[in-house]
């Protein structure tokens, strides 16, 4: 590849995602976690009491909870200063009304999204787009034939006054309580924006729903929620891709996930993630999947200072799936711990996890994963495989795998294994013509395939640019 | 809190003393006895694996202050060896190897790693010390302790020294039927530039036991440590065998077979640390889980900064033969330099129904056909013991304890 072209590459990575805009805030809240400002984002929200009681009783739990410190090979999070973080901040567009045409939303934030690709990738057959910024959502489309099914794709503050029933019911009550660990309770406290997906009885959405998460500033928190329901015999795939510029100060993302998978419904989750290197990522995303239900989860882990992030699904229902497909890449300075949980509860369950992750330039990943067969969980079956790529000697591997088989009738299969690119792979390439560079991001290509190809083509695309981009100037 | 506490109160430095005067030992010995001794307050209870919710394996629950009995330790103790080795109890190693002892003793295992590491340190009396001198081939050390009081601490040291070999076999069994007993036994291997050292255990103990063992080698320059690790006996083992691989092209295997059934409890770990170029590793447990039994295993490859080409594979896979048995795993890759090639793989099933009705087609009996699965199951663990000694007990005791089964 000849150097004019990996130059235009550089600035083009830099144009688009890391570039920063001015702050366009119409609300802002004060750092730090306290009831006044629980109550000052609930206000702003113009939210019902319930939400604001629960808001209360998870800043209560948050309080409450150590954070985590006793896990072998944990992430340092001692840089992270949860009260010298910004909660809320609300960009200036009119929340309540919404902005469904992309030509009425503010220059700058509309900049901001079109450098980022989000229109095009609407064009792209997309059934819906949500774009948030910052702390709302500010831009929200749903292609009409999904809305007649009666299809509900809408930011999550609106569902809470438009759907309270399905809210109330749903919002952090089963599948991820507060008090489920630290960042939940801190989650379930400071909330703001995200999606709420509703799909009927036998509705197959065939198209992708899109939304997009973009932090611009400095020293903020996103706290992101989203929701999806996917009623008996339904189907539907969700993608997110986040993204966030450069700072000195550290952002913390902590967003909460919860699905909801009913008898033979089918949800797909996909994730791009691509926060900017200062920003420290601990979400919670969590499935139930009911009788003969399926879950995928779909993950690149690009960006970020610290990823703790372990999607996790519970085959609550006989019959029931669940799929990870995880990729991870760790450069310089960051450290990716990630992995998969899966709680088998009933019988006939199965699992499949496949994490792939790439090292360089002294990262650090991890694969941390929880498989647990329940006393009764009959003829579940799992299959774990991870598998690491490490291109140099400051770059760290781990993969810390737990399984806990309460039940006999089981098929449990883990493996792992790390290697560095092969000499030989390397050579025969470089025997058919290719350049040292060439047969490395050729190697690493096809290391990653398993994952792009379970990607729309636009993501498979991008993820692909977005490694390629990270391995620039690392080979060799 | 630390665990400190629990036995504390019936722990005195008279005792410890006593247990020192008694063997004979230099003040360097009872001063470390006694500084570990003073440690246990603010020491800790090994490691075991949390996931949320629970401890795998709960240490906190036992009463020392009832199992420990430090002044009253009995036992039958065989510890033979070829002439060319010398295999010495410990009285014998204090009065005859006090430079041996004074620089490898608590060089491998720190006295003060945790709680049960330094209560076995202040308080064991019985030991053996192998020394294999220079370019010596020695076969068939035996070291057989019987326990016969409510609690033993023992200590094992090994030294090889350049070009030697050992083969050592060492076995603890209960004697005359007794309540609960507690048995600590601390193992260190120093094995020589290119020594090789076969140590193989089998640990048969009560039913009524628990038990606390640390076995840890540190492998010099071409050097080999194989670990044979058979575990049966004790209602809770938490049992260690580790190999640091210091010196360059240093080996090591970890062989594992246990069977629990009852309500038996094994947390077993096998760890390795490469440290040097051109190590290689190989961990290889196979176990079964019968009636409410239960298993966890901890496997660790942990790979240097400066472990170039390095060569690291470990295997677990359990059986359960019951529904109630709980099998739990981690084995874990921890991999600091890229020039490796690491693996690792773990499995939990149940005895295959597609062989058991190919067998029972056959006209084998059902049961049978089980306790030939299962047997069979053991092939590939038994096929990686070189003792022949070793191989066929463990094959005894594991058929014997299958047929046992309705």
């Amino acid at each position: 590849m000849s150097s004019d072209q990996d130059h235009l590459k550089e600035t083009d990575t830099e144009a688009r995602f890391e570039f920063k805009k001015e702050e366009n805030a119409a609300v802002r809240s004060g750092k730090g976690l306290t009831e006044e400002v629980i109550r000052m984002i609930s206000e702003d929200k113009d939210e019902p009491d319930w939400m604001l009681e629960r808001r209360l009783r998870a800043l209560k739990q948050y309080h409450n909870m150590p954070m985590p410190s006793d896990w072998p090979g944990m992430p340092d999070l001692s840089e992270l200063d949860v009260e010298e973080i910004i909660p809320y901040i609300r960009p200036d567009v009119d929340k309540r009304e919404g902005v469904d045409d992309w030509t009425e939303l503010p220059d700058e934030i509309k900049d901001t999204f079109d450098k980022l690709g989000i229109p095009e990738a609407e064009k792209n057959a997309l059934s819906g787009v949500g774009a948030q910024y910052e702390s709302e959502v500010v831009y929200q489309n749903m292609q009409e034939q999904w809305e007649e099914k009666g299809v509900i794709f809408c930011n999550m503050d609106e569902a809470v006054r438009e759907h309270p029933e399905l809210v109330k019911e749903h919002f952090m009550t089963t599948c991820v309580p507060p008090s489920d660990n630290k960042f939940a309770a801190l989650h379930g406290a400071v909330w703001s924006g995200g999606s709420f997906v509703y799909v009927p009885e036998d509705v197959t959405v065939e198209m992708p729903v899109q939304a997009y998460f973009r932090m611009n500033s400095e020293g903020m928190g996103q706290f992101e929620h989203t929701l999806i329901i996917a009623e008996e015999g339904s189907e539907v795939h969700y993608i997110e891709g986040c993204s966030a510029p450069k700072y000195g100060t550290h952002n913390l993302h902590s967003g909460g996930v919860e699905v909801f998978v009913g008898e033979d419904a089918h949800v797909q989750y996909s994730t791009v993630q691509n926060w900017s290197k200062n920003t420290f990522n601990l979400n919670t995303k969590r499935a139930i999947c009911e009788e003969n239900g399926t879950m995928e989860w779909v993950s690149g882990s690009m960006g970020s200072k610290v990823t703790m992030l372990y999607p996790c699904t519970i085959l609550k229902g006989r019959g029931s799936t669940d799929t990870h497909i995880t990729i991870a890449l760790a450069g310089e300075g960051q450290d990716i711990d990630t992995g998969a949980k899966v709680y088998h509860n009933a019988p006939e369950t199965s699992s499949t996890i496949e994490s792939k992750s790439i090292s360089k330039d002294g990262g650090r990943t991890n694969y941390r994963g929880l498989v647990h067969i329940a006393d009764g969980a009959e003829n579940a079956s799992t299959a774990v495989e991870c598998d690491a790529l490490m291109f140099d000697n400051d770059s760290t591997s781990d993969t810390m795998p737990y399984m806990e088989i309460e039940e006999s009738k089981v098929d449990v299969a883990h493996e792992a294994t790390v290697g560095k690119i092969g000499d030989e792979d390397i050579f025969y390439l470089q025997s058919r013509g290719l350049d040292d560079d060439d047969a490395k991001k050729m190697i690493v290509a096809g290391f990653i395939e398993p994952i792009t190809e379970e990607l729309p083509i636009e993501y498979a695309v991008e993820l692909n640019r977005l490694i390629e981009l990270e391995m620039e100037g690392s080979l060799g | 809190m630390s665990a400190g506490t629990q036995v504390h109160a019936n722990l005195t430095e008279e005792q410890v003393r006593e247990i020192s005067d008694g063997l004979d030992e230099p003040d360097w010995l009872t001063e470390t006895r006694l500084e570990a001794l003073e440690a246990l307050e603010d020491l800790d209870m090994p490691d075991v694996i949390r996931t949320p919710g629970r401890d795998w394996t709960n240490l906190h629950d036992l009463d020392f202050e009832s199992l420990v009995d430090p002044l009253n330790a009995a036992e039958n103790k065989d510890q033979v060896g070829p002439d060319e080795a010398e295999v010495l109890s410990w009285s014998d190693a204090v009065a005859e190897h006090e430079t041996l002892l004074k620089e490898h003793f608590g060089t491998v295992v720190d006295p003060q790693e945790n709680y049960l590491t330094a209560l076995s340190t202040a308080l064991f009396s019985t030991g053996t010390v192998i020394y294999v001198p220079e370019g010596v081939d020695a076969e068939d050390v035996a070291i057989r302790t019987e326990q016969n009081s409510r609690s033993l601490f023992n200590y094992t040291l090994v030294v090889t020294e350049e070009s030697s070999s050992v083969t050592i076999l060492e076995r603890q069994s209960t004697g005359a039927e007794q309540d609960e007993q507690y048995y600590s036994g601390v193992v260190e291997v120093a094995a020589g530039e290119n020594s090789y050292v076969q140590y193989g255990s089998l640990q048969n103990l009560s039913e009524e036991a628990y038990n606390f063992t640390v076995k840890r080698g540190v492998a010099d320059t071409y050097a080999t440590i194989d670990w044979i690790e058979g575990n049966l006996g004790t209602q809770l083992t938490k049992t260690e065998v580790s190999t640091t691989l210091s010196g360059d092209s240093s080996e090591t295997q970890i062989v594992g077979a246990f069977y629990g059934h009852n309500d038996q409890h094994f947390d077993l770990d096998a760890k390795v640390w490469h440290r040097a170029e051109h190590t290689t590793a190989d961990l290889v447990t196979r176990g079964v889980t019968d009636d409410v039994a239960r298993s966890v295993y901890e496997g660790v490859q942990d790979v240097g900064t400066d472990a170039w080409d390095t060569s690291s594979y470990q295997r677990e896979n359990t059986l359960m033969l019951s529904d109630e048995s709980e099998a739990d795993a981690s084995p874990k890759l921890i991999i600091n330099n890229h020039d490796t090639e690491a693996s690792h793989s773990a499995t939990v099933g149940q005895v295959d129904k597609e062989d058991l009705l190919y067998m029972t087609s056959r006209g084998i009996d059902p049961r049978s056909a089980r306790n030939m699965l299962v047997e069979g199951f053991f092939v590939p663990v038994l096929e990686e013991i070189d003792v022949d000694e070793l191989r066929e007990d463990l094959e005894a005791l594991i058929g014997a304890r299958l047929r046992q089964r309705d």
